[in-house]
């Protein structure tokens, strides 16, 4: 019996993105990574193309993180050297690009200034070749003050910039306009919020409204996950069906949300009926980021080489073509 | 939805006769769509007609249920593609697998222990699979014997053998088993078995075009307690499969797909093995089964199953009550807010930050945020001192400070009166608690 | 909400003219005007007084998709004038209109599956307009059979119920929103709907109102497009709240620039 198989029209697609830029286009990545460009809901591959496969980046820190103390095997020796660290993620642990945290611009923490900032930045792009991408403090009045500087340093490199938010997304935009970057547009857990704020990025230049990530706010999971699922499957199917405000591929950082909870780091001694805490984490986060392909993620920021890899395994199985 | 004036039309007469009142068979069909009238108003009408007329008003997709008594699992009944459309409503069942060439009885002991308390919740892996690797009926008949002895969890019996199946399905008939499964090659005598003991069967085909055909075979011998399975086991070719029964059963009303759906992992590797599980716990899939046994793997795999079947529309609360972050002392903070799960999270997950172990309060406002329960009068003076005395906080701690959300700054009088507790207000955002954490009680609370 | 642009329209002096003379520009600047504020469609007619309709269908066509990048609805009662327009669409274009009577819809059918295009298929017959839903929904029905039996997808057709003036058939109104419902249920996928949305005001004052007004409450009944006025900022503004209300966009503060601008 042959089944008709049911098959959505969508009115549109999802925007390309490319990160990075190679010696041809002004930049010093050995290759580009382009993202977004979906024409089905996830994985779909029988009602229309997903033509990029999405990519998961490591993160790298400014100073050393205050991370559970499993996480010293794998980037214990490289903790101080933000290049080397860069390095082991993409050479050892096989991430698809990099993601820079300028935790240390904190003005509670170290401070640094701009200039630090750009010179860490360069470390990286010098020590990798994969495309880069920057994310500030947290602070907003301090990182309104690094963003240019670092654009300027790494112009042509087509790097990813943010947190552009909706009461502070003028000076990164700024930065990325003049300088060729893509910026990344973070709302709250929020879909309107995040539409309203692409609009306003787009008012600012028109050319930025094909350069733009959506971080939606990704929850970790047991942790209002279902929340950010959700708001993600809403904006996907949004962008399928026409809504270009929607439109722009989307990115999470799973491994920073997860391993923030108990259930990550919690020791099994503390904690007998949960079992071995290593274990708990990868897949804490890995099942974060599992459920946030599902819902239509581009770009997946991890933290730990184990995560990372069950996850790429499973990118490379739904890359697997399901047409009838 | 139910049947469109079209659907209707092909199983009417085409006669326009006008007996049944309307001008044309076609408006008689758009009266019966529109519930305007009723099939009786037509006496031409066949009873095959009546039949497939009837049935498609049914439920898009069964309900059938695994199991007996307190450990039972109903499976499917589900009407959504989108959780945010209304809601999932039956939980994917989780079943461990259990070989009967393996050692049964410790891995179901293993098994039966896989409960876990998360968040003043109760999660559970609600069922186990024994799957014959042996090709022994003695074998695979003891293994059953043994797991239900050792487990009261609902059971998935699985061969294609059906001799092999018959005495075990004799063993353990009573616990209602599901029956996994037929194929085009055993299904006839696989349907007998179940159907003879009034169990649910699993229909697995060789591809979705096959099981189609298999699935109306079997209910054409009788059978309708159904669980479908495309038999593909390719991660992406699942995910595929699992969302045309979803979509045509609930969109196109397809009938031979109406049943919940079965999936089973093929990873080795127990990471990749969760991961694989968690694709078809998010898409659709009714029972999965794996292999995985450890709670640090199954942990995961329920906590996403339990967080993508809440009810969208329903504010999520926690259990109200007093929370300990790391191991609190009798000088940690404490911190006050609402049962609303994601504004709890989100408190408790900065006060973890703040690396500073304290006690989080979650007063019972049904579910909603600080500045809604405040203006509805269920965060106020009253409700928080009542939760104040409810939980001991006076025996816990040596101090008489709280710390109040920054938005309800203004409660601060009235709860001071009526606790006789001091109040410190905090940061507006619990983005803020972090800083305020280490400003105000690096040194605990003085 | 799908906007049918209904100002490229012979019964329009200035259009009248244009045709007449030949002079694209009228048609060219309604033509970016109604893009502009946010219409779906180019609605083309060449006017009831039309001396030579194939011909002046053909020079609209050429004319209005040098100016837009829009599919057009091509608007006459002569098939013939409609088959030479289609035959010169850049895009799949839309057919207005048929109404339920076989022969025509015979004609109208053939030439949609033909060229691709989606068809306007109107409530009535040889017996005029019913009043009533039932007696609507049935023609609109057979409407969606016969493109069935074309091969026509009951979502290539627009079913409008036909609205007549408020002030004279005051008692049509709940019939044409209770036949919007129903239409729904016709088939699935099911046929659009669109109307005339300026036939509800005919020969009143305030029309504008008028107009916005029934077309949010047709939206409300499952009203998917209509032919209208897209540079009346108010009812596109109205139809974006609409939408909103709705649930058919997602809100964020800048809705109605949102909606104006889908297309841009």
């Amino acid at each position: 019996m042959a089944v008709e198989i049911l098959k959505e029209k969508y009115r549109s697609k999802v925007g390309e993105v490319v990160l990075g830029a190679t010696k041809e286009d002004g930049g010093t990545r050995s290759h580009t990574i382009t993202v977004g460009g979906e024409s089905a809901l996830p994985y779909l591959h029988f009602e229309g193309e997903i033509p990029n496969r999405p990519v998961v980046a490591l993160e790298v820190w400014d100073i050393v993180p205050e991370w559970n103390p499993c996480f010293e095997q794998y980037y214990g020796d490289v903790y101080n050297d933000p290049g080397a660290w860069a390095k082991k993620c993409v050479e050892e642990y096989g991430a698809d690009l990099i993601q820079v945290r300028l935790k240390g611009a904190d003005p509670d923490l170290k401070d640094h200034s701009p200039e630090d900032c750009a010179a860490t930045v360069k470390k990286v792009l010098e020590a990798v070749s994969v495309p880069v991408m920057v994310i500030g403090c947290g602070k907003a009045d301090k990182d309104n003050t690094i963003y240019n500087p670092i654009a300027e340093a790494a112009a042509g490199e087509n790097l990813v910039m943010g947190v552009g938010e909706l009461e502070n997304y003028k000076a990164v935009t700024s930065a990325c306009m003049a300088n060729n970057h893509v910026v990344i547009a973070q709302s709250p857990i929020d879909i309107n919020i995040c539409k309203q704020l692409n609009i306003l990025i787009a008012e600012m230049s028109p050319a930025m409204s094909t350069r733009i990530i959506i971080d939606p706010t990704v929850a970790a999971l047991g942790y209002g996950i279902e929340y950010s699922y959700s708001i993600m499957e809403r904006a996907r199917n949004g962008a399928l069906q026409g809504d270009k405000m929607l439109a722009m591929p989307m990115y999470g950082n799973a491994g920073f949300e997860s391993w923030r909870q108990k259930e990550a780091n919690i020791s099994a001694d503390e904690q007998p009926g949960w079992g071995e805490q290593e274990e708990r984490g990868i897949l804490w986060e890995a099942t974060t980021a599992m459920a946030y392909l599902q819902s239509g993620i581009d770009i997946l920021v991890m933290r730990h080489p184990e995560a990372l890899k069950a996850i790429k395994g499973n990118i490379d199985d739904l890359m697997k073509n399901n047409s009838y | 939805m139910g049947l469109t004036g079209l659907e209707i039309y092909k199983h009417l007469p085409k006669t326009n006769c006008k007996d049944c009142g309307s001008p044309t068979c076609l408006a008689f069909a758009m009266a019966l769509a529109s519930g305007k009238a009723s099939l009786d108003a037509c006496p031409h009408v066949t009873d095959e007609a009546k039949e497939a007329l009837d049935s498609a008003s049914a439920p898009p997709i069964k309900l059938v249920t695994v199991g007996t008594g307190d450990h039972k699992v109903e499976l499917g009944e589900e009407t959504e593609i989108f959780r945010h459309d209304k809601r999932f409503f039956h939980p994917t069942g989780i079943a461990v697998l259990i070989s009967d060439s393996e050692d049964v009885a410790a891995k179901a002991e293993q098994f039966d222990d896989l409960e876990f308390e998360r968040v003043g919740m109760h999660y559970i892996t609600d069922m186990v699979a024994i799957k014959c690797d042996s090709g022994d009926a003695g074998k695979f008949k003891e293994a059953v014997e043994t797991v239900a002895g050792k487990t009261e969890k609902a059971l998935i019996l699985m061969t294609e053998d059906p001799a092999i199946m018959e005495g075990a399905l004799e063993a353990v008939a009573d616990r209602k088993p599901l029956v996994c499964a037929a194929t085009s090659d055993n299904f006839e005598k696989m349907t007998e078995l179940a159907k003879g003991k009034d169990c649910p069967l699993v229909v697995k085909g060789s591809d979705i075009n096959d099981l189609a055909e298999l699935v109306e075979k079997v209910v054409g011998l009788g059978h309708k307690e159904l669980v479908i399975d495309s038999g593909a086991r390719e991660t992406s070719q699942v995910l595929a499969d699992l969302t045309q029964f979803r979509r045509l059963a609930v969109r196109k009303k397809f009938r031979l797909f109406g049943y919940p759906a079965l999936a089973v992992t093929t990873k080795d590797d127990p990471k990749e093995e969760i991961i694989q599980a968690g694709v078809y716990v998010s898409k659709y899939a009714d029972v999965v089964v794996l292999k995985a046994c450890e709670k640090q793997q199954l942990l995961p795999l329920l906590s996403w199953r339990q967080n993508l079947y809440t009810d969208p529309q329903k504010p999520i609360a926690v259990e109200a009550g007093l929370y300990d972050v790391g191991e609190p002392g009798e000088d940690a903070p404490v911190y006050v807010t609402t049962n609303f799960s994601l504004t709890y999270f989100i408190v408790e997950g900065e006060v973890e930050s703040s690396r500073i172990p304290s006690r989080v309060l979650s007063v019972d406002t049904g579910g909603i945020s600080v500045l809604t329960a405040y203006a509805d009068n269920k965060f106020s003076a009253e409700t928080i001192t009542e939760a104040i005395k409810k939980c001991g906080l006076e025996d816990k701690v040596k101090h008489k400070k709280l710390v109040l959300p920054g938005h309800v700054a203004v409660l601060k009088g009235t709860l001071e009166e009526e606790s006789g507790w001091e109040v410190m207000v905090g940061p507006r955002e619990a983005s803020g608690i972090t800083k305020y954490a280490k400003d105000n009680f690096a040194g605990g609370v003085s | 909400m799908i906007i049918i642009g209904e100002r490229i329209n012979g019964m329009f002096k200035d259009i009248a003219r244009a045709i007449n003379d030949r002079d694209p520009g009228p048609v060219q600047e309604w033509a970016k005007k109604q893009e502009y504020n946010g219409a779906h469609y180019l609605d083309i007619n060449v006017g009831p007084s039309s001396t030579e309709p194939v011909e002046a269908m053909k020079w609209l066509v050429e004319v209005a998709q040098e100016a837009s990048d829009l599919p057009l609805a091509l608007d006459s009662t002569k098939y013939d004038a409609i088959e030479a327009g289609l035959k010169l669409c850049k895009q799949p274009a839309m057919i207005n209109s048929v109404p339920a009577e076989m022969a025509k819809m015979e004609r109208v059918f053939a030439m949609a599956a033909e060229y691709g295009a989606e068809v306007i298929g109107l409530a009535m017959n040889e017996e005029g307009i019913p009043k009533d839903a039932d007696m609507r929904v049935g023609l609109a029905a057979e409407l969606v059979a016969t493109a069935d039996a074309f091969g026509i997808s009951p979502d290539m057709l627009y079913i409008d119920p036909l609205a007549l003036p408020c002030n004279v058939a005051q008692d049509h109104g709940p019939e044409v929103m209770r036949t919007l419902r129903e239409i729904k249920m016709i088939s699935d996928p099911a046929p659009k709907t669109t109307v005339g949305l300026s036939n509800i005001s005919q020969g009143t004052k305030n029309r504008e109102l008028i107009n916005r007004t029934f077309a949010v409450m047709a939206m409300a009944n499952g009203l998917d497009s209509a032919i209208a006025d897209a540079c009346d900022d108010e009812l596109m503004a109205a139809v974006a709240s609409a939408r909103i209300i709705l649930d058919m966009d997602i809100y964020c503060d800048s809705f109605v620039d949102v909606f104006k601008q889908r297309n841009r």
